[in-house]
């Protein structure tokens, strides 16, 4: 069953002589509950793919849909709608809420959601072990490390029982053995969720983990 | 570095604005306020100088006994002493002079005098004003003592002194009446015309004595008559005063004395000068010192204020410059680098914000002057400049600039969390600013009542310390007020507002911004509630001073009459008073003041009396304690009453009548004749001609002669009958006594009304001591008992009496008892002095049972006036109570009180405001990403507009709130300290303080309104521009 669909899109920034092609014609499907890496060098147009996938960018022509929602159609309150309901992100630099302690950054999505608060602690001490960090329930993000703030971020995008994940170099600021582990709880909890995760990356090991890859160059697919 | 100032300047040029416009505002309140107690202070005094009344100005020179061959050079001498002393104010001089006095017959004695410009002092009865020497006009009662008119020519003998000048004759060419409050009280027989028993320096006994005979100054001068008296009196005009001339004029007169008795000499044998003018500008001085303190004050709330702002300001800067400190650091920028280019652009701001707040601060002084109340006062001036105002303001801006280089330079905390030295630090601030307020408090409370000195440190400074030691102590409320709030949002189901409550609960929130926000709130409401209550104390003390609406002091004691033609000039409630000095008991009182003695018709102090009473208590209330049981009936006296006597064993007596005629608005008067002898006929008492509606209600008849002396043994059985013209009602029961000292020297004194009038009867001892009274006292009433009293509660505990306690009040020389029905906190008229109020009709009633029938009247006091301008009466000076309230509260001198505290009230606003813009901007120029990954959660933009202007009002409302009481405290504790009286003192009655609610309502309201649409707006632009670019940019 395919999540995701993406056809012909094309996003360019500037104009005239400045003009920036960043993506082009670009489309692809994604089966549902497989993981997808987005790989393709700096500036190649992963970032803006993933913005436009997401609703956080909106195409010049082309149409996204997730789960059977047009994306490219929704308006500002239907994008707000999509990202609590089907598809969440993993940032490079995590995304946390600073006075927000783990717990209460991964229930966010949650009361977002209205989530009664009894269920809500259930999910939130759930997705915390899933992340190995049910210990740290209480600390903030300041006082977690690099990978503990991206597994809380991963927790929290899981939080909501998304559809898809969309994760934008989730290890680009980790060193290489956090990174490995990050990414080995990404293809985890893809499996144990059940969730649809689409991850630019460099990191070959990532790619090594991924279901699919998909290579992208000067705002083209090449795969 | 010029490169990296300008380049910055020119990115960052909206943050510049800002903070060249805190100081600007700062400076420019300092610079306003150095204006107000510079220039403005200088001109109050002018102003107030000017205003001064020609009593208040005048400088008096008296010399007593001047041979004649030297009065005309003592009176030159004098005069140009004056002058001199006065210069360089253009001066009018009048003289004044009396001389000894000359023998008229074997046992009467007359006078000459001169007044310099007598029409002003008499007008003319008949006959024509003195033009040639040896001419001379006199009052119409020496004319009708003397039965001469227009064209007598009286012989005045030789002097009664050694070394007599001879005999002159006068010839009298006018007769006159004397006006009212021209002087006439320094006549040697204060205006009467005649004294039966006048005794003055050059005499050695008491004589009949007649006069003045008035004749013109230089003609008195040349008759080469001894002067007993010469007074020059020099006023100075002082429509447009300067303050040197001023200050130089006080210093001379205040040495006039001596030098006036270098240069007379031996001349005279006394000599003094006396003026009140030094008294007067001194006393200007000392309210223009309590104003300055309060102009002060505000200038120091103001400038923290400011400082508060700019520290917000600096650290704010701080936080957004990191990343390009950091990155100029990488460069190897070393911090004493970083120190120099903000040590420049701080100079940079402060010579823009000089430049702008010189021209600002002039131009607000100016808008200042020209509003009320400075501008009512007349203080109403154009824009300058002047150098203490621009030396203000650079110092200020510099020290401003250098607090922003300060904040500025503080490293940022390395986490959100704050470190323990800092909170160290701050708990010793805290601790350190309550101890510093409560001793300013201690210090305020501890200055001594009488106080009259200049702004000191703890006035100035101590409403600053106070306000921002409540500000500080109401910023540590926050944290556990925001806690629970944190808790209470954990148990909610959906995101926006608990993540309010937790960023601002965990946010560490700038405590600059929370003082701020505070400390501009507390300032604004404390102002509105000190200027309150400055106005209110004002009109309290305004009304106690007065008494009453309207008081008229009398110059000349009251004649029948007069009250209908007060009552009608006035349209108000109108009674006679009494406000003299007396003596209680054996207290005379304390401190030069006397005990105060107020009496008025008590049966209508609801109507009359003003002043501020305790307990809710009304002076109707307490007038009914006092109020006399009924009223005197007396006799109708509808023509000259004649007096018929007799003494048995062929005694040689004769009495000295007095009359207490009271006029139909209870005026009690006296009517004193000449001495007429018991010799069986009857003697027309011509003194008493009675208006219509008059009542004789007391008579006291002493009785003198020759057969009265130490040795004698024998008695006198004396009847006396006084006819008085007119029915005699059948109801009137009349009261006899012998009056004191020795009552038993007049013995079974008795009274008996017939139809043509009063027969009175006793038995005089003729021997005994001589100084008894043996006078025999008629009255239309009993008497009275001890006369109820209500004591102002000071007094009563100096005193150590309570409710119902006894007394005797000694009134001139007789002694009255009273008892205490009643403790007020202060006696209007007598604020926080010793004193006592009684009701007039009682106090005049055993006044005269005990032979003083006397007036003691020596004012008018008027309840509710329809009209307030009485010169036209001739009666005295009129002091209202609204007068008094506008000297006090918008006089030049106090103006500037009012004015400067309704300068601090936008000030603090704006300041507020600014603090607020600049607080939430920076907060979510931040946060701008966070905004972005909260919509990256799903949130929409409703939801984050939701959440920053809760987050921002959660910590707002409650700093807003602080705010409100720490200036609500702040008002109940130190405002009634701050509140000082004309002289510097502490006011009578006590300071309430005042708490405006719909003024403040109002300013809360406003302060509200205009920050949440000020946060509100900034949160708009930012959830606005909250999207996916900062997502974008920031991964």
């Amino acid at each position: 069953m395919t999540l995701l669909t993406v056809r012909k899109i094309t996003r360019t920034f500037g104009e005239k002589e400045t003009a920036v092609h960043a993506l082009q014609d670009v489309s692809f499907d994604v089966e549902a509950g497989t993981m997808v890496a987005l790989v393709g060098r700096s500036g190649s147009g992963k970032t803006t793919l993933l913005n436009v996938i997401g609703g956080l960018d909106r195409p010049d022509t082309g149409t996204v849909h997730v789960d059977g929602v047009e994306v490219t159609a929704l308006d500002e309150d239907g994008l707000s709608l999509l990202r609590r309901e089907k598809v969440s992100y993993v940032f490079q630099t995590f995304g946390l809420i600073p006075v927000l302690s783990a717990a209460e950054n991964v229930g966010a999505p949650l009361r977002l959601a209205r989530t009664p608060a009894a269920e809500r602690e259930r999910r939130v001490a759930l997705l915390l072990d899933l992340v190995g960090l049910g210990d740290h329930a209480g600390q903030r993000p300041g006082e977690l490390s690099g990978g503990q703030q991206q597994r809380v971020a991963i927790a929290r995008a899981l939080a909501a029982s998304p559809r898809l994940l969309i994760a934008d170099e989730p290890t680009g600021q980790l060193d290489a053995d956090t990174g490995r582990s990050v990414m080995a709880l990404l293809r985890g909890v893809v499996e144990s969720e059940g969730v649809t995760a689409l991850i630019s990356t460099h990191d070959p090991i990532m790619m090594a983990l991924a279901d699919r890859v998909i290579r992208i160059n000067d705002g083209r697919i090449t795969e | 570095m010029t490169g990296l100032l300008l380049g910055r300047a020119r990115a960052q040029w909206q943050l510049l604005a800002v903070l060249v416009a805190i100081v600007s505002l700062g400076a420019t309140l300092l610079g306003t306020c150095a204006l107000l107690v510079t220039r403005t202070a200088d001109r109050a005094l002018e102003v107030a100088a000017s205003r001064s009344t020609a009593e208040d100005a005048q400088v008096t020179a008296y010399n007593v006994t001047v041979l004649g061959a030297d009065a005309a050079g003592v009176a030159a001498d004098t005069r140009d002493l004056l002058t001199s002393s006065l210069a360089p104010f253009e001066v009018r001089t009048d003289g004044r002079a009396s001389s000894v006095l000359r023998a008229l017959s074997k046992d009467s004695a007359g006078y000459l005098s001169a007044v310099q410009d007598l029409p002003a002092s008499a007008e003319l009865a008949t006959g024509r004003w003195p033009s040639a020497p040896g001419e001379g006009v006199v009052l119409e009662t020496t004319a009708r003592q003397l039965g001469v008119t227009t064209g007598s020519r009286v012989r005045l003998g030789p002097e009664l002194s050694r070394d007599p000048a001879p005999a002159l004759t006068v010839t009298i060419v006018g007769v006159v009446r004397p006006l009212v409050g021209t002087g006439w009280d320094r006549d040697p027989l204060a205006g009467a015309g005649f004294d039966p028993a006048y005794r003055d320096t050059s005499s050695l006994r008491d004589s009949r004595a007649y006069g003045p005979f008035l004749v013109g100054w230089d003609d008195l001068l040349a008759t080469g008559s001894t002067l007993d008296r010469l007074e020059i009196t020099a006023v100075p005009d002082l429509s447009a005063p300067r303050l040197a001339d001023l200050d130089a004029v006080t210093a001379n007169v205040r040495t006039a004395d001596r030098r006036l008795a270098r240069v007379l000499g031996e001349r005279v044998r006394i000599e003094r000068v006396a003026s009140q003018l030094p008294s007067v500008l001194q006393s200007s001085r000392h309210q223009q010192q309590v104003t300055n303190a309060a102009v002060l004050a505000v200038a120091v709330l103001g400038a923290v204020l400011t400082a508060t702002a700019l520290s917000l300001a600096g650290r704010l800067t701080t936080d957004l410059r990191a990343a390009e400190s950091a990155l100029l650091s990488s460069f190897g920028a070393g911090r004493g680098q970083l120190a120099g280019v903000a040590a420049i652009e701080a100079a940079a701001l402060a010579l823009l914000a000089t430049a702008l707040a010189i021209p600002a601060s002039s131009l607000l002084h100016t808008a200042l002057t020209h509003l009320p109340p400075l501008g009512g006062a007349g203080l109403a001036s154009a824009p300058t400049i002047t150098a203490a105002q621009v030396l203000t303001i650079a110092a200020g801006a510099a020290a401003l600039a250098v607090m922003l280089i300060v904040s500025g330079l503080r490293a940022a905390p390395a986490t959100d969390e704050r470190t323990r030295r800092d909170l160290l630090a701050r708990s010793g601030a805290d601790i350190l600013l309550v101890a510093l307020a409560a001793g300013g408090w201690w210090q305020l409370r501890a200055q001594p009542t009488g106080d009259a000195g200049g702004p000191d440190v703890v006035r100035v400074l101590a409403p600053a310390l106070l306000l921002i030691a409540g500000a500080a102590l109401a910023l540590r409320l926050a944290p556990p007020a925001l806690a629970l709030a944190d808790r209470l949002a954990r148990r909610a189901n959906s995101l926006p507002l608990p993540l309010a409550a937790f960023e601002a609960a965990r946010r560490p929130q700038a405590t600059a911004a929370g003082l701020l926000v505070t400390l501009a709130c507390a300032s604004a409401t404390f102002g509105i509630a000190l200027d309150a209550t400055w106005e209110r104390s004002q009109r309290d003390q305004a009304a106690l001073a007065v008494g009453t609406d309207l008081t008229l002091a009398l110059t000349q004691p009251p004649t029948a009459g007069q009250g209908a033609a007060v009552a009608a000039a006035t349209g108000g409630t109108v009674s006679p008073a009494v406000d003299r000095g007396v003596a209680v008991g054996q207290w005379l009182g304390g401190a030069g003041a006397a005990p105060r003695l107020v009496a008025v018709d008590t049966d209508r102090a609801g109507a009359l009396l003003r002043g501020r009473l305790d307990n809710g208590r009304t002076w109707a209330q307490v007038g009914a304690k006092l109020a006399a049981p009924a009223g005197a009936e007396g006799l109708p006296l509808t023509g000259t009453p004649t007096l018929t006597g007799t003494a048995s064993s062929g005694a040689h007596l004769s009495v000295t009548p007095e009359l207490l005629l009271e006029d139909a608005t209870g005026l009690r008067t006296t009517c004193a004749t000449a001495p007429v002898t018991l010799d069986a006929r009857p003697h027309r008492l011509g003194a008493c001609v009675p208006p219509s509606g008059v009542r004789v209600i007391a008579v006291a008849v002493p009785v003198t002669g020759d057969a009265i002396s130490w040795d004698a043994t024998a008695t006198s059985d004396i009847v006396i009958t006084l006819t008085i013209p007119g029915t005699t009602p059948a109801s009137a029961k009349w009261t006899a006594t012998s009056a004191a000292p020795s009552a038993e020297q007049l013995t079974d004194p008795a009274v008996t009304t017939g139809r043509s009038g009063l027969r009175m009867t006793g038995t005089v001892q003729l021997g005994g001591p001589p100084e008894a009274a043996r006078t025999l006292v008629a009255t239309a009433f009993e008497d009275p008992g001890p006369v109820p009293v209500a004591v102002s509660a000071g007094f009563a505990h100096d005193l150590g009496v309570r409710v119902g306690g006894r007394l005797d009040l000694t009134i001139g020389l007789t002694a009255v008892p009273i008892t205490v029905a009643d403790l007020v906190p202060a006696v209007p008229s007598a604020p926080g002095g010793a004193a006592l109020l009684a009701d007039l009709d009682t106090l005049s009633r055993a006044l005269a049972v005990r032979g003083d029938l006397g007036s003691p009247v020596d004012a008018w006091w008027v309840g509710d006036p329809v009209h307030t301008e009485l010169t036209g009466l001739h009666l005295g000076t009129a002091v209202t109570r609204a007068g008094e309230t506008d000297r006090l509260t918008a006089g030049p001198v106090p103006a500037g009180l009012p004015a400067v505290l309704r300068l601090l009230v936008p000030a603090a606003a704006l300041l507020l405001l600014a603090g607020v813009l600049l607080h939430v901007t920076c907060d979510l120029q931040a946060r701008a990403l966070e905004v972005a990954r909260l919509r990256g959660l799903g949130m929409t933009r409703r939801e984050i507009r939701s959440t920053l202007l809760g987050q921002h009002m959660v910590v707002l409302l409650p700093l807003w709130a602080a705010g409100a009481a720490v200036g609500a405290l702040s008002t109940w504790i130190v405002a009634p300290l701050l509140v000082r009286s004309e002289t510097g003192a502490a006011p009578v009655p006590d300071v309430v303080p005042m708490w405006p609610w719909p003024a403040q309502a109002g300013l809360l309201t406003a302060l509200l309104a205009a920050a949440l649409i000020a946060v509100t707006s900034v949160v708009l632009v930012q959830s606005r521009r909250a999207d996916a670019a900062h997502l974008r940019v920031a991964s």
